[in-house]
């Protein structure tokens, strides 16, 4: 499959037009600094941020401030999200609270489902996407591979779909990329970002080459033992794996096909049957 | 103070995990301002709903509320 390469590659969120195909989390960097570095690297213009209950002073490395001065200076978007929801009360309060700290309807819709995994409870977010659609939000819904429940959170109103590579934060990378390629050959006109497990930016080339409109990933920079540098990789990867999308794939064979255009008998020998 | 009943009077809030007694009448407002909060740093609820930041001052506490305060933070 190929894409017509145009002028143009950027993608679009309602009425909100982004060029980076590389939505970058803020958490657990080394430093303030660090995350300063990587944001710039990372050339990403969406970065997912989240709300806490108070339980003491808090941003003790400056790093909430060097996510407004990224915001500021550089025009970037914020995606606040709910984790830690594990019920749709839970998810719909924490909504409203980041649209009012932050300023934006876009929420970043987490309802988990299990402790281990830290998978999405499907019904929880899908009943917590329709009530939060309905309050005017602009839905990103982490969500898993399968299609019936993304096909409900689209009916609920979702723009879009974020389906997990792997439990976050495990770095399990593609666990089930069959189902990933199922969900983009369905649903084809949908926006599709693969969002968490990703470790490798091979993973994220994989998942761009498959089609999908772009990759969140948090842990997989900033756990690296060089978060900058990997932010650049990252950046590259996701880069990489669009065009070779936009220009398709060779077709596979399960015989080999010689690619030099040799004769099948180079010295004119008869050779032994 | 206490009343002849010998109540003290005043509201026990727990804002957060900690217990604090506040005046009769206090809102939400209040409490951002005694917790030492600008209005717009913090997003508030009372037992577990969303308070407005435009509603907190009419938003008077009663015996037993609790009051959360959310903070920006990083996240994934």
């Amino acid at each position: 499959m190929s894409n017509t390469n145009t002028h143009d590659d950027g993608w679009s969120v309602g009425d909100v037009r982004l060029g980076s195909r590389f939505l970058l989390g803020t958490a657990k960097y080394p430093s303030g600094e660090a995350l300063a570095q990587a944001i710039a690297a990372s050339g990403a213009e969406v970065l997912t941020v989240g709300l806490k209950r108070q339980l003491a002073v808090g941003d003790k490395d400056g790093s909430v401030d060097v996510i407004r001065a990224a915001v500021q200076e550089r025009g970037l978007r914020l995606l606040p999200n709910t984790a830690g929801c594990t019920t749709v009360h839970e998810a719909v309060q924490l909504s409203h609270m980041a649209r009012e700290l932050y300023g934006t309807s876009w929420i970043k819709l987490e309802v988990i489902g299990d402790p281990y995994t830290l998978q999405p409870d499907p019904t929880g977010t899908v009943e917590a996407a329709a009530q939060l659609v309905r309050d005017g939000f602009t839905v990103f819904p982490y969500c898993t591979e399968d299609l019936v429940t993304c096909r409900r959170l689209l009916d609920a109103g979702c723009p879009l779909l974020m389906p997990w590579g792997a439990p976050i934060g495990s770095g399990q990378g593609l666990v089930n990329p069959f189902a990933l390629r199922v969900l983009r050959e369905q649903l084809p006109d949908v926006v599709l970002i693969v969002d968490a497990g990703i470790r490798a930016p091979s993973d994220a080339a994989r998942v761009m080459e498959m089609g999908f409109d772009a990759v969140l990933l948090n842990s997989a920079v900033s756990q690296s033992p060089d978060p900058v540098r990997m932010a650049t990789a990252f950046a590259q990867a996701i880069e990489a794996g669009r065009g070779a999308w936009q220009a398709g794939l060779m077709q596979q064979h399960l015989r080999a096909v010689g690619s030099t255009p040799a004769t099948d008998d180079p010295l004119l020998q008869a050779r032994a049957s | 103070m206490s009343t002849p009943d010998g109540s003290t009077g005043c509201l026990r809030v727990r804002v957060g995990e900690q217990e604090h007694e506040l005046p009769p009448g206090s809102s939400v407002a209040d409490v951002v301002q005694r917790m030492g909060q600008a209005p717009d740093a913090v997003s508030t609820a009372v037992n577990g709903q969303f308070v407005a930041r435009t509603a907190r001052a009419g938003h008077l506490l009663a015996d037993g509320d609790q009051v959360l305060l959310f903070q920006p933070i990083v996240g994934g």
